[in-house]
């Protein structure tokens, strides 16, 4: 990684090392510092900790939570992105602008704030009690979370193709006799697979790890509310520091192979759609 | 199926693309909107398509006498084909082609095997049947136009519309396709008007030419007609090099400095001032003056490279320029030399008796 | 790191196309599809949020402020930000500049190492310092002879964000001066400017609005972090608790009026963020456009 072709322009050697360095220090070597202690267990034990029931019960939610919050998401930020790109209506701007606090609120404060609003006394728990649903400390809350916190990205990815989209395309399907549902659905929506496969995968990879939205809504019973970073704090704190390694690295594999194959989906459709 | 457009006239915010517009083309015509750009031609292309709506009013459409002017493209099944070809790029070839015919209500949707077969007879018309599996961004411009004309025919229209179908494509591609269309259109037989601003194109594909500018109809004839019988200035100067003299009409012919031309068309009052308007080949020079070269002018630039020679000549008495286009066998034989006077000869003067500018 | 979309956006206008257009009842119903949607998820929690603070009065509400665990909580977040936000910029900044003005092999994956931070759970963020300087990590015997704590004491948590934080900067960057090129410092080059002037007088000024848009949204981040600090903090009031976890200890101990009132601060400054960041990314698309003219001619 070192020989350089422009010998113009100078620090390379700074700049590259210092990046190197600092890249090391602070990402780098701790992360490796989680595999390396995971090597200090065996097999076994590692086998063990990962399918111990908890676990499992805890990967189920996460990972299902975090997927259905991102399918959600999909469908209704192609709406918002559609409604923002393509439509006028009042305070459209201050909408815009809006779409980005799930990124700008601390998530802590994000956790409270849902807990309260879907709590059995809170202004929607006490709405949807009559019909029987109960959202705070359910499975149902952990989803309603993940969902918040996942909404801008579908959003923000597909607004930009949206805007670029050649008009020409629309028109020309229309002149080919396709209704507008149609040209929805044959057109424009294969032509934002690319860009809805990033926001999705975004969305799910970060709902995956989420911690401070979902803990206060969760409730956090063991077996059925009880998100996988949950169970590695409460390992920590039980000073169980090989079970919560042993369940970090699970959590790292899986979303790594989730974003390469979201990242070689994305490869196989985007591959025709140069400018033509 | 025929096409009429009545009265049209459209405006984008204050800038007016249409001014009451006309036109009737009858069915099986090839009909061509030439003008500059601006000139509204592909507003009114895009209105017959339904892609675009003229302005309240008494703006029609009409297609075989049906009065299409409020239906949207979707419901006029008029083929349409963008300059910049907007072609799916997301399907290949043969489902671009397929398109319309999938898009069709079930009722009238055809099954499979006729889809099959229907869009594997065009691709054998544009010549690209070994390519249905190819996506457009594998395609060259050519290609890729041959693609959106099928696609276009594909749902069988009554009417085919091309904008600008050659604009984007080198000069050689382009004259190949301009033959294509011709010979597709004779055998094919579908209404079709095309818009251009390549006035060769116009002159040699069209069996109809419409000249436009600032958004009305200046003149509409056949190449023949408006080659040779231009009437207006404007006409005249597009459709081809055009050198202007200045004059007075007097008895029937236009006087140009001392020397006087016969006017094939009287017009004008006597003594009124006129501009004659002669084309580059329609000059003869002679090293001396007499019979019908009586105009002196000096030369002062040759150009021989190519088909043709050009040169540039300045009047004696006024010192305006004008152009002269010669045979290479004339220019041999004249051997001009630079600073030469000579004595030019103007035939087919054409007046128009106002002091138009072009 | 080239297919980067920044995730913040002001939308272009699109002229409308009437053939192409849907009818008016449908555009009727996807717009109030949209609101509905959105003010369901994101405008009610904010107006909960400050109906809650609010609740049991403004004497109340100040009077949260008053409290010495809050101010503490306060000045940690501050000292946090301060530390982590400024090391991001200055590695933002030589990372993007050793990425874009020079050619080296492996440049993809240098890129795609420094966005990793991204897609760690915030929780293994805070987990690998405590695997590196906590009990089970090789430093604890060193650290606890000479009596420097770490992990459950500021440093940790300073760690822990710059961590979370790390990529907010370079991400921002380097797209921006990859478009920008070399042109503009190698012409200062010629010139005699040295490496520094150059950078300072040539390039800094040029990304202005894109490191200040980096800033910004790293700040929120790093004052925001909840996940990755609560790992590593150990709650010790008073010492090392950032204003998150001060809320969820006010949370915790059914002072919940309390809690909003502290998360109200926080919701500020996310919509301060929000502001700032649609101010300044409308100065960044206009740099940016700039330069794609500039580049162009």
């Amino acid at each position: 990684m070192a020989k350089k072709k422009n010998s113009v322009l100078p620090g390379f050697r700074l700049t590259l090392g210092y990046t190197l360095l600092y890249l090391s220090l602070i990402v780098l070597i701790p992360l490796a510092g989680l595999f390396v202690k995971t090597s200090e267990i065996s097999w076994e034990q590692f086998w063990h900790i990962v399918t111990a029931p908890r676990a499992l019960a805890s990967y189920r939610l996460s990972f299902g939570a975090s997927f259905l919050a991102a399918l959600v998401n999909v469908v209704f930020g192609i709406m918002v992105a559609w409604v923002l790109v393509r439509y006028q209506f009042f305070g459209k701007r201050i909408v815009d602008a809006l779409v980005d606090m799930p990124f700008a609120l601390p998530t802590a404060v994000a956790g409270i704030t849902l807990t309260a609003l879907y709590a059995p006394h809170g202004w929607f728990g006490l709405l949807l009690a009559p019909l029987g649903i109960k959202v705070a400390f359910t499975q149902l809350g952990v989803f309603i979370a993940l969902t918040f916190i996942g909404l801008p990205f579908i959003v923000r990815t597909v607004q930009p193709v949206l805007e670029d989209l050649d008009p020409e395309i629309e028109e020309a399907s229309a002149s080919l006799g396709a209704n507008r549902w149609q040209t929805f659905w044959r057109v424009i929506l294969p032509m934002l697979r690319p860009a809805l496969l990033t926001g999705f995968s975004l969305a799910f990879a970060r709902a995956l790890g989420e911690y401070g939205s979902v803990v206060f809504i969760a409730g956090n019973m063991p077996m059925k509310t009880e998100i996988t970073p949950l169970l590695i704090v409460t390992k920590l704190e039980q000073f169980d520091y090989a079970g919560a390694t042993a369940l970090a690295v699970i959590m790292l594999v899986g979303s790594f192979a989730i974003l390469l194959a979201v990242n070689l989906l994305q490869w196989r459709s985007s591959r025709h759609l140069a400018r033509v | 199926m025929s096409v009429e457009v009545r009265n049209i006239a459209k405006k984008f915010g204050r800038f007016p693309a249409l001014n009451g517009v006309s036109l009737k083309v009858e069915s099986g015509e090839l009909v061509a909107l030439l003008g500059p750009s601006g000139s509204g031609k592909t507003t009114l292309l895009r209105i017959i398509a339904g892609l675009e709506f003229p302005d309240t009013g008494e703006g029609r459409v009409l297609f075989f006498g049906e009065d299409v002017t409020h239906i949207p493209a979707s419901g006029r099944k008029a083929g349409f084909a963008f300059q910049h070809y907007a072609l799916f790029r997301h399907l290949d070839v043969f489902e671009n082609i397929a398109f319309g015919l999938r898009v069709l209500p079930r009722s009238k949707r055809p099954k499979e095997p006729e889809i099959r077969e229907r869009v594997e007879k065009l691709l054998k018309l544009i010549q690209l049947d070994a390519h249905s599996k190819r996506f457009p961004s594998q395609l060259s411009g050519g290609q890729r136009q041959r693609v959106a004309l099928a696609r276009a025919l594909a749902v069988e229209p009554k009417v085919l519309l091309l904008d600008e179908p050659f604009g984007a494509l080198d000069t050689k591609v382009r004259k190949e396709l301009r033959r294509w269309l011709r010979q597709l259109h004779e055998e094919i037989h579908v209404t079709t008007l095309f818009v251009t601003h390549d006035r060769e194109e116009a002159l040699e594909v069209a069996g109809r030419v419409a000249v436009l500018r600032d958004g009305r109809i200046e003149q509409i004839g056949t190449p023949e007609e408006i080659y040779d019988h231009p009437a207006t200035p404007f006409v005249y100067d597009f459709l081809g090099n055009v050198n202007a003299f200045a004059g007075r009409v007097h008895d029937g012919a236009v006087e140009i400095g001392e020397n006087k031309f016969a006017a094939p068309q009287p017009t004008g009052k006597d003594d009124s001032a006129a501009i004659a308007f002669v084309r580059p080949h329609d000059i003869r020079i002679s090293r001396e003056p007499g019979g019908h070269a009586t105009l002196a002018a000096r030369v002062v630039y040759c150009h021989a490279a190519g088909p043709m020679a050009h040169l540039e000549l300045e009047r004696v008495d006024n010192g305006d320029r004008f152009t002269v286009q010669l045979s290479k066998e004339q220019f041999r034989e004249l051997d001009p030399n630079l600073g030469e006077q000579v004595y030019v000869e103007l035939k087919n003067v054409k007046i128009f008796p106002e002091d138009y500018s072009i | 790191m080239g297919d980067t979309t920044t995730f913040f956006r002001s939308p272009r206008r699109e002229p409308h196309r009437r053939s192409t257009a849907e009818s008016p009842w449908v555009r009727r119903l996807l717009i109030t599809g949209a609101l509905l949607f959105l003010g369901i998820f994101l405008v009610m929690p904010l107006v909960l949020l400050f109906a809650e603070a609010l609740s049991k009065g403004l004497g109340f509400y100040f009077h949260t402020f008053r409290d010495p665990l809050t101010l503490s909580a306060v000045k940690l977040t501050f000292i946090t930000a301060g530390i982590s936000v400024p090391l991001n910029c200055i590695f933002g900044v030589a990372a993007a500049w050793a990425i874009t003005k020079f050619d080296f092999r492996g440049k993809n994956l240098l890129i795609t190492l420094i966005d990793l931070p991204f897609s760690v759970s915030p929780v293994i963020a805070g987990l690998i310092y405590v695997l590196v300087f906590g009990a089970p990590g090789p430093f604890w015997t060193w650290l606890s002879e000479h009596n420097l704590k770490i992990i459950f004491a500021v440093p940790g948590i300073v760690l822990a964000t710059t961590f979370v934080t790390f990529p907010f900067v370079a991400r921002e960057l380097i797209p921006l001066m990859q478009a920008q090129g070399r042109t503009d410092e190698e012409a200062a080059r010629v010139l005699g400017a040295s490496g520094w002037q150059t950078l300072w007088r040539v390039t800094l000024p040029n990304i202005k609005w894109g490191l200040l848009y980096g800033v910004i949204l790293c700040n929120a981040r790093a004052m925001g972090e909840f996940g990755a600090v609560s790992v590593v903090s150990g709650h010790i009031r008073g010492i090392t608790n950032t204003i998150p976890l001060h809320i969820e200890i006010l949370y915790n101990d059914y002072n919940t009026t309390g809690a909003f009132a502290v998360a109200s601060l926080l919701a500020f400054l996310g919509l301060v963020t929000l502001v700032l960041k649609a101010w300044v990314e409308r100065k960044k698309n206009a740099e940016l456009r700039a330069t794609e003219i500039r580049m162009t001619v």
